[in-house]
Order: structure tokens, then C-alpha cells, then sequence
């Protein structure tokens, strides 16, 4: 063992008091470094160490391997490779560093010894020394550690026994040891809960949130209702609900009980032509309907468009929970193999078998039913409610698709933040049950958030340009899932979460402050960690991995999406809108219907609107989506748009992005999936991460260059590094770009680029026009190139050193004629 | 430029039934540009076939800069337009206009329009504008070439004189006409065929007809004895040898050869006797550190009784010898054991271990020629002209099309490895030694040297290995020949290229030239416009005077090698390329497969936004050397301490 071992001791001897022991800890060595140099939570203890191990790094680090020493806590498996920079001891906590992963996103542990594999339990002796450990994890990662000959044989078994015995596979109550690990310590707890809420998106948590976003839709005739403040009208419904502001919240108060767990039609997003979107779940069909409930009912489902409602039926196309679970679990084996025995699926049989788990399928029928929403929601002037029996599962898939679709804000990151804030979170969808992290709960369990992340994915395979964030913030998120350390995730409702906060007293925020709730014995324990919000993304990532959640160049104001055809684009609303108001349908397996059952007070003998029911259109004469694809291809733009921009005008921004749907086009998330595939060779790949994209290391010289300038010229003029700061923005800009592997400009620019080039400038280009015909000009030269949306990719990359250069180039390039005579810029520069 | 109206090259023709589908921001587009060039045209033709063109207008001043930049327009000739609108290419004459003839669309119906057919292609349009007067005409242009045959179908409901005409083509669609069969119309059927086969019925190919001019010579890409140098050859082991000059020694080979210095003229004759087709072993490349190389040749005439050739064994052992890192050969037979020793019987066979000391017999378990074009035609039941949603991954296992990609890629990478990893030479054969010989050797190269992965380099690399080498394109492709059942026909060099393609993915910086090219390789593969192509072995090709008479692929896509390039390229000078096999990381490539189905087509144009970092890059450069060249000045002027300061901004290699 090697100096500094203080902390390491032997696990197998001291096991039964490790929990104590960590517990006792706590708070002790608070800030503390380990002595080869990982940076403990306060309150956190290497457990063991092994030095001279070797990381493989996946595809998205680089690929090849990365020495260092591997550390065990009582809290997570760290590695910290050799030439890593040194920690800045006063930096904020950082939960887990880029090589970390946390005990309780461990599922397996695997070791790897000459000829053999074997399944370390807590209970297994190994009868041989493992050259490699391999840690699978729930998030689907592979974790791989090669051990050198060099790390002596005592290191490699202590620590491999180590990691076995602590990440705990759980069950209730280690749970809560892991989160106390992690966030218990008295300064965790004070650093937390000083933590300041992001204020750049919406949390969707009190009646505020709820108006801003009426505003930001431009939603009229809603209103915010608090008749659920308290949770008595649903306790899965968040407190602040947005109704039609014709009904009076005693009115509301008599709808509850006519809906499913009390989850009345409410007000989701406003389409900008005007059309509503509402979820709910199914009617309760054995209550009697008196008149007057008839009236709110109506009212409630109608909400402003006095004229039409389509109900979309979710139940029926897409996949229960249930299934939702079998085919993840499938995916799962078959990405990862038979992890104990390192057999998986034959190559030949590869596609077959991905198709069998169907997978794909579900993340089809998702995508497919909210295009058909947000085609109708694009017909202007109705509501679409989303109906699901218990409107927790698919419809926060479907509600939170058609935003992403249609609404831009949605694919910035902090807009996707408050979508998923206001359709899941505080929706009540219950992340805690079908997480499970417990794993007392099998039967509920289903990873239903992480089809929706697939389906967002698959958005963003097909339209990298229309989205301001990245796969990799898709791919953080989806990590963080598995972790059982956020708030976000750790209840089923609002309800659930406002309790714990009460628990915890004042001195917690409320978003901060819930806990577990099946533990009741100590719930009311004040030293129960405040759990963060998972968007408190700096808890988790590095500047450096956060950097890459946002795409460097704002989406541009979009172009008008290819129609394909696979979908139908446009129902026929004429003949919707044409129907009588108060007209009913169902859009149900692609078509319209009006099934005289579909409003149970409408079918009973109520009869107030038997009248105009029998004069509502048959369902024969609604034509099916399909039928209705050419009458769309053919159709004009709407008006207004063509009107004011020509033919190729600036595209309706709302105009949802519909996916291709067909086999071809839905790819797998192999980023995610795929990132430990077990036949993944070690290859050193030629695209390291210190070998930067050709664009990068040209700004980068580009920027040298101008610093040398600056440098060499100082003498004359006093004040040139004043623009070194802008360049350099491009430059991490640039470099972002590449590692997301995403296009590093939006499809096309915005419409302001079909006038007419502009002359440049005479100021700043002057010279670079002298220079016989260039190959175009550069648009950030062009006056006033903010003003037409911005965005514009040349607006983003030369904005800044154009800006930087027309300074520098005022005094460096005196004459146009002279650029071509550099000896003559010298002397200019010089006097 | 019309009245105004941008002029946006890349869409103004619509290929396929995307007008149908496609709603209106192309419609105010004039169909038809006055002017430009036919490289111009050509490109655009191939661009709008490729599934990441069609999706939005391009930016005007993207078009504009893209006009200017181009040398095409420069030194392009003109493209003819003829009187009813059909671009004509210079050397292209038309044969006859049909008119009221019906497309039938798998995707959107009925189209009515003129066909017209000239010696080179087929060309569809809708006459009249459509129902929306903004809808920019229809076109289809089906080279002739590609057809593979020609069927009649029956086209119900459409009148008793109506007869429906399928082409079934070889690039996966087959595009199907009704057209009324009057007296005044020659037989549409017959004149298509006697162009579409013109060997068929005794006329020359297009290629012969063809009279574009281009700035670049493409014949020149391709010098061996330059290439050879490159590879520091010939040196004290190896020499090149002229002994083929006038293709005695070996029919198919190519004039110049790479042989080991210490082999008489004799021993060679014998060798190539033993050989199969007379296709002795010789050498592709040599490992720059190493001096491992990469052997190729055909099967050895062993024969059911195990027959032996003294000079073949001391050949091998001469090529073991010449590289001193390694007392080991390896023989890496791309057939199936069982074919192998099948073979035998047929007086083929593979070399015996014990008659050959130091040598390893590895086989790479590859099907032949026949399974792959099976696999091919299966596919295109899968990707044309439907798509069977629901079971698309399972259509595509059964194809086994994927499986076959990743024996090649396996099989190559392990020559790779062995020359890389072992130090040790190998031997590459099949039994003749011009299909799987020619992707292994052809794919290991491409992984070795980086060379190969540039625009030109890859050029270099497809006229060695596959041109001058022997691969029998005439006899593989069938060009303008009618015997569509020939079962000598099979797509090795689409498996080849599909192979580079499933590298790219792996790679996406790695590689010089982008999709586009390969796309555009592939379908000059078949079209016969230029001569790159055409027939069996370098010797028949300098009997008809191919280079003289016809125009190279190359000097096509080196006249504008910017809409080839990929704007991630690093030139990874020294590093080894593996890309992983397992059919996890392989994908279908529908870009080319299934580029027909218009629902295929991707909705953001990335290959336009390929082409932005390209200028975006070119710009920057200018940049760094103006910047470098005015910094230089100064420090010269100023004083000489900053002048050894400028090594960091050495300019980059970046050829756009």
C-alpha cells in the first residue's frame, strides 16, 4: 500500500460498519482532497484506491484509453486521469467529474480475468486476479477499466470487491444512504440550499409561472385557477390550473368528479393560429349529469373556440406503460448483451431483433400521433384535447411532442426545461413509480420519459438546424434519470413534492426541499438532504460538458419543412369548421369520427344537444388523414404568410416539424444506446479530442495571428488587445460545434438573405475586396445584419472578429491598394 | 438570371414525383436556366437525385457565390437546349419526342407528359404547367445506361391501344410509362433499346459520342509509376517491371507490374502458368515503415492432384524475404474453405501449408459474385418501390446485404491489422483475382494509407486496384449490353463503394471526398457518358482508345472538386483506420439505396450546409495568409526578433 493510505482500509473486514462509518464522517473532512488528488464532497471518503488503471474512452471521448487512478467512495467509482488539471479548491461541488459514475447508476459489476468473465456480487470471492473491470450501468453506459500490471494485485482485488459491496443494488432504504452520501453533509446542505433557482425558464410551479406562459402563448380567455391549491379537487394535478375564464371556479369545483382521478380538461400551449391544446383524462361514465354540469362541462372542454373540439383518444395507439417497459427491457438486453455471460445477439440477427422489441415502433406511433395532433392544432380556431384514461403517461408524451414541434421556444434548452416542467413535473407524471428506484415497485415500472427523449432525438436526427439544444443535453438528461438524487424525479406529484418541502420547514426552497416519502420515519428529520432540481445542471457537469448542451448558433427563423406525405398535413378543417358549433369529434387510428357515445352526457337523455348532434356529420363522410394528403400538398400556403414575403417568405416558425416515419428513417439513438456495446473495439480513433477540427485551428491561428499583430504594433497603437476577448468566443464557439458533431450552421439562412447583396462597408473589407473577386462577401459586413433575425451564420462567426478586425483593420490596412503590397502596410502600421 | 428572379441551380429540375409532395417554394423558380454550363447541368442532375439536395430554396447569395466560384462556369461548354426544353450535352442528339405519355408514379399517381429519347437518356417532363401554375414542371431523367432491361406491362383501364412500358434499372427503380401506340410514333420500345444496348445492336457507346470539354485531364490522374514512387518503389527488393508491357504475360494485368528483383524473366513465365488467368502475384503496396506489402493474384492451379510449382513457392518465399521484420507469410484467400477446395476439382485450389514453408492459409469465408448480386436484387425489393414500415429492419437482415458489407470489412481490416500490427506481408487472392481480391486489397489500402482517403488519392486508388487490375466492369456492369440475365453481372463495386461508405460514417474527418462523390461515382458506374469505366482490363481499353476518344470520370469531378469534399476533412496522415464490423455500427446506406422514395429524403439539406463550411473555410484561410503575409511585412520592417515567431501559423493543408 502506498503512503497516504490513511483513509483506505480493508472493506471486507470493516464492512458492517462502512454505513456508520461514512454517516460518522460526514461534515468531518469537509473540502478535502485525497491525496492523489480527487476532489472530495465535503463529507465524502475514498473507500479504496488503485493506481496505473486505464479508462477506454467511448467514441464521443475520442476512443482509445486513458490512464490514471481509480478511487471508490461511498458515493461513487471516480477516476481522475493523470494529467488532469488540478481542481480549483473553492470552485463550487461538483457532484461527479467527467470519468465519475455514481454508485447507484451502477447495475452490474463485471471482472474480466484471463479467459474467464464473472459477475462480482457483494458475496463473491474471486479466485483470480481481474485484468478488467467492467461496470454496467442503468443509463446504459459500459464503464471499462483495464488494470496495468504495474497496479498491484492487493489494489485491484480490494477495490474490485470494494465497488461490489457499496453501489448497494437497491432496495428501499439505500436509496436514501446513497442520497445522504451525496448531499447529506452540513455543508452540502448549506451550499444547497443557498442554491439560487434558475431564472431563465419557467418551473411552472405557482400561478405566475401559469400566467407568463398564457402571455408567452398569447393565450386570451384562460385563466389561472388555484381552486386546487390545496390539492382537494385532484391530488395528482398541480395546485395552479388554467380553465376557460368564462367558468367561475365554483363552476369548476363541480367538474372534478366527472373526470378520472379528478383531472379535468385543462389548458396546455396556444397554437399561434389560435388553436388550444388540452389534456385530460377519460369521463367518469356512472355519475349523473345534471344540467348545469353539462353547461361546465362543455364550457370547460371547449374552452374559448366556441365552435369545435377534437378529442384525440391516446389509450388506443399507443403503448400501455407495460409495453413501454418490455421494450426498453429488450433494448437493453440487446445493446448491452447478456452482461454475466458477454453473449449477445448474432450479427445477422441484429436488425431483426431490434425490430422485435419493438422499441422503434413505439417511438413511431409517439411521433406519429403528436404530428397528427399538431397538424390539426395548425388548422386553426379548435381545441384538441388529449384524452387518456388516467392522463399521466401518454398524453405528457404526446403534449410535450407537439410543442417541440410546433413551438421553437421549446427546442431551446431552457424552453425544453419548462415544457418538460409543465408537462411532466408538476403534470404529475409519475416519475417516481415508474422509475422505480426503489425497486419495490416492478409492475409500475416503465421508462415512458425515456421514450419521450427518444422521440425528442429522433426529432433532432432530422432537424439538427431547428434546435438550439444538442443530443448531449438529450443524452445528461437521460443519465440523470437514473440517478435518484433530484427532486424533479423523486415524487409523482406536486402534491407529493409540497409535502416534503413542508416537512423540511422553511429554511428549504420549495423546489429543493422534498424527500422520499416512503420513508416515514424519518421524514420529518430535518437532516434530511435537500434534493436539488435536476436542471441545476452545474451540480453535475462541468462548464466545459455544460457548454455543449446548446448548439453555438441560435436556430435560425426556420424554413418551411419538406411535407413528405407520410402524414396527414392537413385534416380538412374546412369541412371541420364548416359543421355546426359545438361539434364534437374523434380523431381516433387516423381518422375523424363522432361517435355518439364520446361525451357521456351528450349521449345520455339529457338531450340538450340532441338537436344539433343528429345534424353533426356521419362518420363516413369525415374523410381519413390519409385521403386527405394530397388535398395538403395542393393546398396554398396559408394566407397572410405568402402574402407579405413572396413565395419563398419567411416560414411560419410554428409550422410543425414533422418527422419522417417511415423504417428507414427512424434511427436508433446509438449515442446512447450503444455507448458500451460490448463487440465496441478499442481502436485508437483518428478524432481525438486534442486534435481540433480544421475550422477551429483556423480561427485559432486566425486569432493568433491577430494577437501577434496586436503585439507587434503595440508600440503605435495603445489599445489593441481590447479585441482579443470577442475572437476567442468564436473560438470556443467553434470548438463546441465540433464535438457536438452537429452542423455548425443552420440549413439556411432567414429570409432578409434574398435581398440584394449589400455593398460592403467601406471601412472594414476594403481590403479584402481589393483582392481581386473574393469569393463572396462576407454578410456580417453588412450593415445593420442584427436586424434580420439574427442568427445568420456569417453574422455569428465573422460578427465578432469583424467586428474586432474593421478596428484593427482602420489602422492596419491604410489603402486597398496597399494589402497587396505588404511591405508598404508595414511602414503605415509603424507610423 | 431572369427579371430578377434568383437563379438557384440546384432546383430547378425536379426529379422523381417530388412535385407532388413538394408544396411551393420552389415553384416560382425558372424551370429551366438559358444558360450554364453542362457540368453545371450535370451536377445539378446528380444533386437533385441526391437525397440531402431536395429541401429548401438555397440562400440567393449562397447560389450567386456559388456561381462565381465555380471554374465549371468557366470552362464549361454550354449546355444545348433544344427546342422542347430537354438539356442536351454536347456530343447527345435526340431520337425521337412522344408526346401524351403517362408516368406512372409509385408515389403519386399519373403523370402526363412528353417523353423524349435521345442517344444517352431518356427525358420526362410535364408539358403544359399543372393544376397550380406555380408548380415548377416535372421532370425524370433516366440515363440510358442504367437500364438493365426493358419490360412491357399491362396498364388497365387506360384504352386498348395504351401500353405500359417498365424499366427496370440497375441503380434500384424502375420507372414505369403508359404511352398510346399510334402508327405515326415509332416503336418507343425498340429505339429505347437499340440505345440503351447500343452493343448490342452494333452501335458505339455514349462515352465515344461525348464531346465535353474539361479543364482537367482525368486520364492524368492515374500515372503508376508515379504512384509507385510515392511508395518509395522501386528499391533493392522490389522492381517495376515492364515485362506486361504489351500484355503478353498476362492478359488482364496491367502493363506495368511491381515484382521482386531477384526473379528471373523465366521463373515469372512459370509462375504465371501455375496461376490462375496467368494473374502471377504481385504488389499492390508497401508498408512506408515496414516494407510488409500487400501481395495480389489468382488462386494457384493445384488441381485434384495437388500438383506443386517450384518457382510459385520460391516466389512466395522471394516476397516473404524482402521484408525483414517478419520470417512469416500470410495468404488470405477471400472464399469459403468449401468453395476452396470445390475449386480443386475445377484444377483450382489454394496453397498447401506444407508445401509452402512459413505460410499461413487464412480464408475470409466470402460468398462469390452470384450470392451478392442475389442479395443486391433482394434489396431492392425491400427499398423499391415501397417500404414496408413495420418490418424494415427485419426485410433488410433477410437481404443479408449488411452481413455481406461486414465480411468485407472484416476480411480487410484483418489484412490491414496483419500488415500494421504484425509486420508480416500478406497474399490476397480469390480465384481469379479481380472481384473480392480486388475489395479486400482495394478496402486495406484504404485503411492503411491516408493517401487514399483524399479526392485524388481515392481516384488513384479505384484506377489501380479495380481499373488497371482487371476488374471486369464490362462483364460485371453489363454496359450497353442487353443480356440482363448474364450471370457474369454483379455489383462488387457498389459493395466496394458502399463498404468506403460505411468507413465515412465511422470516419466522418477522415476522408477527403463526401457522399456526393461516391453517389456520383457509382452512377457514372453505369451511365456510360464517360469512358472511366468501360470495358474488361487496360488492355482492351488501349485497343478502342478509351483515353484518347472518351472523357475520364475524373476530369468531370476534378473540374469542381469543392461540391466533392467534405468540409471535415483532417488528413490523418499517419493513422491506421479500423472501422468496427459488427453490424451494430453498419448501417444501410439509403441515401443511395433507397434515394428514389421522395418520402426517403432527409429535411434539412445538409450537403448545402456542407458547402457553406467549405467557403466558410476557404474565407478563414484567406484570412490566416493575408494576416501571415501583412505580419511578416511588419516584423520585417520592424525588426527581425518576431520572424521565427510565426512557425505556429503555418498555413493548413486545406484544399478547397
Amino acid at each position: 500500500m502506498l503512503t497516504g493510505s490513511k483513509t483506505t482500509f480493508k472493506v471486507r473486514q470493516m464492512l458492517p460498519d462502512i454505513k456508520e462509518r461514512m454517516l460518522s464522517q460526514s461534515g468531518v473532512n469537509a473540502r478535502s482532497r485525497d491525496v492523489f488528488g480527487l476532489r472530495c464532497l465535503p463529507g465524502e471518503c475514498v473507500l479504496q484506491r488503485a493506481v496505473m488503471v486505464r479508462k477506454k474512452l467511448t467514441a464521443r471521448e475520442g476512443r482509445g484509453w486513458v490512464s490514471g487512478t481509480l478511487f471508490c467512495t461511498h458515493f461513487r467509482v471516480a477516476f481522475l486521469p493523470q494529467d488532469s488539471p488540478k481542481a480549483d479548491d473553492n470552485a463550487d461541488p461538483v457532484l461527479l467529474g467527467d470519468h465519475d459514475v455514481a454508485l447507484a447508476s451502477i447495475e452490474k459489476v463485471v471482472v474480466v480475468g484471463p479467459n474467464r468473465t464473472k459477475l462480482v456480487t457483494p458475496n463473491s470471492s474471486l479466485k483470480f486476479t481481474p485484468e478488467e473491470l467492467v461496470l454496467y450501468c442503468r443509463d446504459l453506459r459500459v464503464i471499462c477499466f483495464l488494470f496495468d500490471r504495474l497496479t498491484p494485485d492487493a489494489q485491484v482485488l480490494e477495490i474490485t470487491y470494494t465497488i461490489a459491496k457499496t453501489y448497494q443494488p437497491p432496495k428501499p432504504g439505500s436509496v436514501l444512504s446513497f442520497q445522504n452520501a451525496a448531499l447529506g453533509s452540513v455543508e452540502m446542505k448549506q451550499f444547497l440550499s443557498n442554491r439560487r433557482r434558475n431564472t431563465h425558464m419557467n418551473w411552472f410551479e405557482c400561478a405566475a409561472d401559469w400566467e407568463q406562459e398564457l402571455e408567452r402563448c398569447g393565450a386570451t380567455g384562460w385563466r389561472v385557477s388555484s381552486v386546487n391549491d390545496r390539492f382537494e379537487m385532484s391530488t395528482s394535478l398541480p395546485r395552479s390550473i388554467v380553465v376557460p375564464q368564462k367558468v367561475l371556479d365554483t363552476e369548476l369545483k363541480k367538474s372534478f368528479a366527472h373526470f378520472n382521478e379528478g383531472r379535468i380538461p385543462r389548458w396546455c400551449w396556444r397554437h399561434p393560429r389560435g388553436s388550444d391544446l388540452l389534456r385530460m383524462a377519460s369521463f367518469q361514465n356512472n355519475i349523473y349529469h345534471e344540467k348545469d354540469d353539462i353547461r361546465n362541462l362543455e364550457m370547460i372542454l371547449f374552452g374559448c373556440q366556441s365552435s369545435l373540439c377534437v378529442v384525440v383518444e391516446l389509450d388506443e395507439e399507443l403503448p400501455s406503460p407495460a409495453d413501454v417497459q418490455l421494450a426498453h427491457s429488450r433494448l437493453r438486453a440487446l445493446c448491452l448483451g447478456d452482461i454475466s455471460t458477454s453473449v449477445s445477439v448474432p450479427d445477422d440477427k441484429w436488425l431483426s431483433t431490434l425490430e422485435s422489441t419493438r422499441w422503434l415502433d413505439y417511438t413511431r406511433a409517439c411521433l406519429r400521433k403528436a404530428s397528427e395532433v399538431a397538424c390539426l392544432l395548425r388548422g386553426g380556431h379548435l381545441t384538441v384535447a388529449l384524452q387518456e384514461a388516467d392522463d399521466r403517461d401518454m398524453s405528457c408524451v404526446v403534449s410535450s411532442l407537439v410543442q417541440v414541434m410546433c413551438d421553437p421556444h421549446c427546442r431551446t434548452q431552457h424552453g425544453f426545461q419548462g415544457l418538460v416542467q409543465k408537462e411532466w413535473v408538476t403534470a404529475g407524471h409519475r416519475f417516481y413509480t415508474r422509475i422505480n428506484y426503489h425497486r419495490d415497485n416492478d409492475k409500475e415500472e416503465a421508462p415512458v420519459f425515456l421514450l419521450f427523449l427518444d422521440c425528442v432525438w429522433q426529432l433532432l436526427s432530422q432537424y439538427p438546424s431547428r434546435f438550439q439544444l444538442t443530443d448531449d443535453f438529450l443524452l445528461a438528461l437521460h443519465d440523470s434519470i437514473h440517478l435518484p438524487l433530484f427532486s424533479s424525479f423523486l415524487a409523482n406529484c406536486q402534491r407529493e413534492r409540497c409535502k416534503r418541502s413542508q416537512n423540511l420547514g422553511q429554511s428549504y426552497t420549495p423546489v429543493n426541499g422534498w424527500r422520499d416519502m416512503l420513508h416515514q420515519d424519518s421524514s420529518s428529520d430535518p437532516s434530511d438532504p435537500p434534493l436539488p432540481s435536476v436542471w441545476d445542471w452545474s451540480l453535475q457537469y462541468s462548464k466545459h460538458r455544460r457548454d455543449h448542451f446548446t448548439q453555438p448558433v441560435p436556430p435560425t427563423p426556420p424554413l418551411q419543412p419538406l411535407l413528405n406525405g407520410n402524414l396527414n398535413t392537413n385534416p380538412d378543417t374546412h369541412r371541420l369548421t364548416d359543421t355546426i358549433p359545438g361539434s364534437v369529434f374523434l380523431l381516433s387510428r387516423g381518422s375523424f369520427s363522432c361517435p355518439s357515445n364520446l361525451l357521456p352526457w351528450r349521449s345520455g337523455s339529457s338531450g340538450v344537444y340532441k338537436k344539433s348532434h343528429r345534424r353533426a356529420p356521419s362518420s363516413e363522410n369525415v374523410p381519413g388523414l390519409e385521403r386527405l394528403l394530397k388535398a395538403w400538398a395542393l393546398a396554398e400556403l396559408p394566407h397572410g404568410l405568402s402574402a407579405t414575403s413572396g413565395p419563398q417568405g419567411p416560414l411560419d416558425p410554428y409550422e410543425p416539424l414533422l418527422p419522417l416515419l417511415m423504417g428507414p428513417c427512424m434511427g436508433l439513438w446509438r449515442e446512447c444506446y450503444l455507448r458500451g456495446a460490448l463487440h465496441a473495439q478499442a481502436f485508437s480513433h483518428p478524432i481525438s479530442a486534442n486534435h481540433p477540427h480544421p475550422v477551429e485551428r483556423l480561427a485559432r491561428e486566425v486569432q493568433q495571428l491577430k494577437d501577434k499583430l496586436a503585439q507587434v504594433s503595440s508600440g503605435a497603437n495603445p489599445n489593441p488587445p481590447s479585441k482579443t476577448s470577442e475572437p476567442r468566443r468564436a473560438d470556443t464557439n467553434l470548438n463546441q460545434n465540433t464535438n457536438n458533431g452537429t452542423f455548425l450552421f443552420p440549413a439556411s439562412k432567414p429570409q432578409g438573405a434574398a435581398m440584394p447583396r449589400a455593398p460592403p462597408p467601406a471601412t472594414s473589407t476594403n481590403h479584402l475586396t481589393s483582392r481581386g473577386p473574393p469569393p463572396a462577401i462576407a454578410p456580417p459586413s453588412r450593415p445593420g445584419h442584427k436586424d434580420n433575425g439574427g442568427s445568420n451564420k456569417h453574422t455569428f462567426l465573422f460578427g465578432h472578429s469583424s467586428v474586432a478586425e474593421a478596428r484593427s483593420d482602420q489602422r492596419y490596412y491604410p489603402a486597398p491598394s496597399n494589402a497587396k503590397l505588404p511591405k508598404s502596410n508595414g511602414s503605415s502600421i509603424a507610423s | 438570371m431572369v427579371s430578377g428572379i434568383k437563379y438557384f441551380p440546384e432546383y430547378r429540375y425536379r426529379v422523381e414525383n417530388l412535385s407532388i409532395v413538394v408544396t411551393t417554394p420552389f415553384s416560382y423558380l425558372f424551370p429551366f436556366s438559358p444558360t450554364g454550363s453542362h457540368v453545371e447541368w450535370c451536377k445539378q442532375l446528380i444533386a437533385a437525385t441526391i437525397s440531402s439536395q431536395i429541401s429548401g430554396p438555397v440562400p440567393s447569395d449562397i447560389a450567386n457565390r456559388e456561381n462565381k466560384n465555380l471554374p465549371a462556369l468557366r470552362y464549361g461548354a454550354q449546355v444545348i437546349m433544344s427546342q422542347n426544353q430537354v438539356p442536351l450535352l454536347p456530343g447527345e442528339t435526340i431520337q425521337t419526342t412522344v408526346k401524351d405519355v403517362m408516368y406512372i408514379c409509385p408515389f403519386s399517381g399519373l403523370v402526363n407528359g412528353t417523353l423524349t429519347i435521345t442517344d444517352y437518356k431518356l427525358y420526362f417532363t410535364t408539358v403544359e404547367k399543372s393544376v397550380h401554375i406555380q408548380e415548377s414542371p416535372f421532370v425524370l431523367d433516366v440515363n440510358l445506361g442504367v437500364i438493365s432491361r426493358l419490360e412491357t406491362i399491362s396498364v388497365p383501364n387506360q384504352g386498348e391501344n395504351t401500353k405500359g412500358l417498365e424499366l427496370v434499372c440497375k441503380d434500384m427503380r424502375s420507372p414505369r410509362f403508359a404511352y398510346k401506340t399510334e402508327e405515326s410514333h415509332p416503336d418507343v420500345v425498340e429505339l429505347l433499346a437499340k440505345h440503351a444496348f447500343p452493343l448490342s445492336h452494333g452501335l458505339p457507346l455514349f462515352a465515344f459520342l461525348y464531346k465535353e470539354q474539361f479543364p482537367v485531364d482525368g486520364w492524368k490522374v492515374y500515372d503508376p509509376t508515379a504512384e509507385y514512387r510515392r511508395q518509395g518503389l522501386p528499391n533493392e527488393s522490389w522492381t517495376i517491371s515492364k515485362m506486361n508491357s504489351t500484355y503478353e504475360l498476362c492478359d488482364t494485368y496491367p502493363s506495368i507490374l511491381v515484382i521482386p528483383t531477384n526473379i528471373t524473366e523465366e521463373d515469372i513465365k512459370r509462375v504465371a502458368v501455375f496461376r490462375a488467368k496467368h494473374r502471377i502475384p504481385v504488389l499492390s503496396w508497401i508498408h512506408p515503415e515496414t516494407q510488409a506489402t500487400i501481395i495480389r493474384c489468382s488462386q494457384p492451379l493445384v488441381g485434384p492432384s495437388d500438383r506443386r510449382c517450384k518457382e510459385d513457392e520460391r516466389f512466395l518465399q522471394i516476397i516473404m524475404d524482402a521484408n525483414a521484420q517478419s520470417h512469416k507469410l500470410t495468404i488470405f484467400d477471400a472464399r469459403q474453405s468449401s468453395v476452396a477446395v470445390t475449386n480443386k476439382a475445377k484444377d483450382g485450389g489454394y496453397e498447401s501449408e506444407s508445401f509452402y514453408p512459413n505460410v499461413e492459409l487464412n480464408f475470409l469465408e466470402i460468398p462469390n459474385i452470384h450470392v451478392m448480386r442475389e442479395s443486391l436484387r433482394k434489396m431492392k425489393d425491400v427499398v423499391y418501390p415501397t417500404i414496408d414500415e413495420a418490418h424494415w429492419h427485419s426485410a433488410i437482415d433477410q437481404t443479408h446485404w449488411l452481413e455481406y458489407i461486414r465480411l468485407l470489412l472484416a476480411g480487410a481490416a484483418k489484412v490491414a491489422d496483419k500488415l500494421e500490427s504484425g509486420k508480416t506481408s500478406v497474399v490476397v487472392h480469390c480465384s481469379d483475382g479481380w472481384d473480392r481480391t480486388a475489395q479486400l486489397t482495394s478496402l486495406a489500402m484504404l485503411m492503411l494509407d491516408s493517401h487514399y482517403r483524399t479526392l485524388r488519392g481515392f481516384q488513384v486508388l479505384v484506377e489501380k486496384e479495380w481499373i488497371s487490375f482487371g476488374h471486369k466492369f464490362a462483364a460485371r456492369v453489363g454496359h450497353g449490353d442487353e443480356n440482363h440475365a448474364n450471370s457474369e453481372r454483379s455489383p462488387l463495386f457498389i459493395q466496394f463503394i458502399d463498404c468506403v461508405w460505411q468507413m465515412t460514417r465511422q470516419f466522418p474527418a477522415a476522408f477527403e471526398f463526401n457522399e456526393l462523390f461516391l453517389i456520383t461515382v457509382l452512377d457514372h458506374l453505369y451511365s456510360c457518358l464517360f469512358g472511366t469505366f468501360l470495358y474488361n482490363s487496360e488492355q482492351e481499353r488501349a485497343a478502342k482508345e478509351v483515353q484518347t476518344t472518351t472523357v475520364s470520370l475524373w476530369s468531370y469531378i476534378n473540374s469542381q472538386p469543392e461540391d466533392f469534399t467534405n468540409p471535415f476533412y483532417v488528413d490523418y496522415e499517419h493513422h491506421v483506420l479500423y472501422p468496427l464490423v459488427s453490424s451494430r455500427h453498419l448501417e444501410l446506406w439509403t441515401g443511395y439505396y433507397a434515394r428514389w422514395n421522395p418520402r426517403m429524403r432527409p429535411q434539412v439539406p445538409v450537403h448545402q450546409t456542407l458547402k457553406e463550411l467549405l467557403f466558410l473555410r476557404a474565407e478563414l484561410q484567406r484570412r490566416v495568409e493575408e494576416l501571415q503575409r501583412d505580419a511578416t511585412s511588419h516584423s520585417l520592417s520592424s525588426s527581425s526578433e518576431h520572424s521565427p515567431a510565426h512557425s505556429t501559423g503555418t498555413p493548413l493543408h486545406t484544399a478547397v
